[in-house]
């Protein structure tokens, strides 16, 4: 991002609500109803050059990197994570052998692969599976993380219980810390050397997974060759990586990335673009291309208030915008036709998803009075100031939203940034409302940090929207400790009822992501980590490389 | 005129450079936050402290300035830590430099044998057609161009790659065929503007005295116009060739994103997005060096082509 470009922060993509999602709610091949047991035996061999949406400027200094799509799909080729999503979002060991709970989810226990060996040679053992993750939590000195630190705030100790054996203990009962072993593909496991690599830690990628880092030119290429040495295979016991080479291309121009593919200079790419996604769709009818594309567990675009202060501290005022709001006719002005509306912040497939939350629907006249009502409780009239970036989508984003106001009354001043100012202004709550895209699909106790009370104790300094929610408090720590599937389906979806009656945000739409391949290209979105089934989600998640093949 | 010339290069990039410090400095928001947003707060003190954020502009100016004199053009800031810029500038001068310099011998080879021709038929129905074609290819944005010609002729027709970078020295042939969408790209705008210069210059030349000497004696017109027009006609090409540089190099940021180049414009266009202000000064610096350098050399040739005002000069 992106262009790129593209600064994007952990687990979030400030690029505005410019998400989308498929109209059939689900993964799948695009144009046919191909899957790889019908394209054939996977052949090892060959190369693929992958055209990504942004370069990863900052590299991949795995706990302080900020890894957007884009970094996270060139991650999964150097590194592995202990465990992985399966098809239905559950977490399964992957590096690690197993991944236990105690009876009350306070302590952890990994037990990893024996014989692992990173791309230098060195193995992988419980102090560097420590290391990493005292990395990631801040509690190992030369790395200096970010996100991580709250995201991985509720660890009070690792130990090492013997050569294999890494124990977690947490402060509070963690039921979903296998989640957070995945973190959406950015916690992967860096060799012992990586780590300590002061000068060096971005560039020097040791890893255990299926390509090694053979040269990264910023902006250019990032080609990785396959791991011989690699540990796992596929469900029918074939050796891993399919591939002999995979090179990443940063493109940041969407249209000049389909353009590569389709005049077969790359022979893969991803976007969440809806127009490119309508043109991609055509061609995988058309039998030119191979598409995956999916919804599932994909990330929410909205409108995001800020609540702790005028308008948007009154409900009225938040209810009035998203009466105002016309999804059908956004989406067929910007959203092609394609785009699916969120209610809520959880996408198809995530625990607490719900088709019909209760947020409030297009209704000019309900808006209109809502206005009206709002004016005459405060003696002002209601306006505020939206802020977005300066991509030309996202501005028409915003420029929708500006009018759709203006026909019931509101006045919206409409401000653009670059990506970085717009997250320095939410990092500081210096707007009233501004275009937003975050909240990936996976346990939705991953959404913990963005959404505790940002006034509580401590005080919560990624709570962008500044809500003081004692019931969303109350439902996230029950999340958080409760086992029962059906007791969390209906935790989380009572949070969503809960955001969609505040209207802390203005729910637009969920993201849509799509890889498209050339028709020799095949392998996406995989398999899962005990299984041929995979995990259907690509938002913010990718695929993993390793089961891409070519027709040879 | 070489002394003159120098302090006026210096005085360009000191205003240049001090008017890019202080427009970052007046940018919304706080840089720390674009580096290390979510940090604590003393890990943001302490990437303060080592950009020295918070001491005047005048104080950040005179760092800088230092630095970049001896040769240190500061480091891309994060929490991973600093990388130099000089690192990044090394790979990605060459490509710029290539891409303008091949925008710029592309626009001249169509536009002077363009200008000499139409001047000569000036008012034929090839002038005509020349020079509505000409206010065509000046109308014509260079990056929509660039993203009309990366759909025709790299995906319809499949002639030419649509994106990526290849070393000449890696694959001379190859990189000619990546650089030739964004070279066109960029040099059809410049075609026109140049063809319609020398074609008005050189209207005014073939009727020097000189020229109906020229002619009376029986030289061919092709030598006369190629041998003796084209020569005093083309001073003010070479100044418009010299000040377009800085159109080339602002055209090459928006289709060096376009095509995927690793050049100074997708470095440039990366500082502003990440805020990088000590990168983007010396980036700026370094374009503001080239330009002022082009134009000095610019004003060198003119004694070359022009003998009027070398013997002038003496």
């Amino acid at each position: 991002m992106r262009p790129t470009a593209l600064l994007l922060a952990l687990g979030l993509v400030a690029a505005a609500c410019s998400g989308g999602g498929d109209d059939d709610g689900g993964g799948g091949a695009a144009g046919d109803e191909d899957t790889d047991a019908e394209e054939g035996t996977p052949t090892p061999g060959g190369r693929v050059v992958y055209g990504l949406e942004a370069e990863t400027i900052d590299g991949w200094c795995l706990p302080e990197a900020q890894l957007a799509i884009g970094g996270i799909q060139v991650a999964s080729a150097i590194y592995d994570t202990l465990t992985r999503p399966n098809a239905e979002g559950e977490y399964e060991p992957w590096l690690a052998e197993s991944v236990e709970p105690n009876d009350d989810f306070t302590q952890w226990t990994i037990t990893i692969r024996e014989g692992i060996t990173f791309h230098d040679g060195s193995e992988l053992t419980a102090e560097v599976v420590k290391n990493n993750l005292d990395a990631y939590r801040g509690q190992y000195p030369p790395r200096q993380p970010q996100l991580f630190i709250f995201t991985f705030f509720n660890i009070e100790s690792v130990e090492v219980v013997d050569p294999l054996t890494v124990q977690v203990n947490t402060v509070e009962p963690w039921v979903a810390f296998d989640a957070y072993l995945y973190g959406d593909g950015r916690v992967g496991m860096m060799a012992q050397a990586q780590l300590d690599d002061a000068e060096n830690c971005a560039t020097n990628l040791i890893g255990t997974g299926p390509f090694v880092l053979e040269n990264w030119t910023p902006n250019q290429s990032f080609v990785a060759s396959k791991n011989p040495n690699y540990w796992a295979t596929d469900a029918e016991g074939n050796q891993l990586p399919y591939l002999d080479e995979i090179e990443y291309r940063p493109i940041v121009e969407v249209a000049q990335r389909q353009n590569a593919l389709v005049s077969g200079e790359i022979n893969a790419m991803h976007t969440s673009d809806p127009e490119t996604i309508a043109e991609l769709r055509d061609r995988a009818e058309a039998g030119e291309i191979g598409a995956y594309e999916t919804t599932d567990f994909g990330e929410v675009g909205y409108v995001m208030l800020n609540v702790s202060q005028p308008p948007f501290d009154n409900i009225l005022a938040r209810q009035a915008v998203a009466h105002s709001y016309d999804f059908e006719e956004f989406n067929a002005i910007l959203g092609a036709g394609i785009l699916t509306q969120a209610t809520g912040p959880f996408a198809p497939g995530s625990v607490g998803h719900l088709e019909d939350t209760g947020f409030p629907t297009y209704d000019p006249e309900e808006a209109e009075r809502l206005v009206q009502e709002y004016e005459a409780e405060t003696g002002r009239p209601l306006s505020f100031t939206y802020t977005t970036t300066d991509a030309q989508a996202t501005v028409e984003q915003g420029q929708f939203l500006q009018q759709k106001a203006a026909e019931v009354g509101i006045e919206v001043d409409l401000v653009t940034v670059d990506q970085s100012t717009q997250i320095d202004l939410a990092i500081n709550g210096e707007f009233e409302a501004i275009g937003w895209r975050n909240h990936p699909g996976g346990d939705p106790d991953r959404q913990f940090v963005w959404w505790e009370s940002a006034g509580g104790d401590p005080p919560n300094p990624i709570n962008f929207g500044r809500f003081d929610d004692q019931e969303i408090d109350q439902l996230l720590n029950q999340g958080r400790v409760t086992a029962d599937e059906a007791e969390r389906e209906q935790i989380y979806e009572d949070l969503n009822r809960r955001f969609a009656e505040q209207v802390y945000n203005v729910w637009i739409s969920y993201s849509i992501w799509i890889v498209a391949t050339a028709p020799d290209v095949h392998g996406v979105p995989g398999e899962g980590p005990t299984g041929p089934e995979p995990f259907p989600g690509l938002s913010t998640v990718g695929h993993q490389p390793e089961y891409m093949w070519v027709e040879q | 005129m070489i002394l003159r010339r120098l302090a006026h290069l210096i005085a360009v990039l000191f205003f240049v450079t001090l008017f890019v410090a202080m427009l970052t400095n007046l940018l919304p928001g706080d840089p720390v936050n674009s580096i290390a947003g979510f940090a604590p707060e003393e890990q943001k003190e302490a990437v303060r402290a080592d950009l020295g954020l918070d001491d005047p502009v005048y104080v950040q100016y005179g760092r800088w300035v230092t630095n970049f004199a001896t040769g240190d053009l500061g480091n891309y800031y994060s929490v991973t830590g600093g990388r130099p810029v000089m690192d990044r500038v090394r790979d990605s001068l060459p490509v710029s430099l290539q891409l303008i310099v091949e925008a710029q011998v592309l626009a001249l080879v169509f536009a002077i044998p363009l200008g000499v021709v139409t001047a000569y038929r000036a008012g034929s129905r090839f002038d005509k057609w020349a020079n509505a074609g000409a206010f065509g290819g000046l109308a014509v944005p260079n990056f929509a161009l660039a993203l009309v010609l990366a759909y025709y002729v790299g995906v319809v027709l499949g002639w030419l790659p649509v994106s990526g970078y290849v070393a000449p020295s890696e694959d001379l042939g190859e990189h000619l065929r990546r650089m030739a969408l964004p070279a066109i790209s960029l040099a059809v705008g410049q075609i026109a503007a140049y063809m319609r210069l020398l074609r008005s210059d050189m209207i005014a030349t073939l009727q020097e005295d000189y020229i109906t000497m020229a002619k009376s004696k029986g030289i061919s017109p092709a030598r006369v116009l190629w041998r003796h027009a084209l020569r005093p006609s083309s001073l003010t090409l070479l100044t418009v060739a010299g000040l377009n540089v800085g159109v080339l190099i602002g055209g090459a940021v928006i289709v060096e994103v376009i095509f995927s180049l690793p050049g100074m414009g997708t470095l440039l266009f990366e500082a502003i997005q990440a805020r990088q202000f000590v990168a983007l000064q010396s980036l700026v610096a370094i374009i503001a060096i080239g330009y002022v350098l082009i134009n000095f050399l610019v004003d060198v040739l003119y004694g070359v082509l022009d003998p009027r005002i070398r013997h002038g000069r003496a």
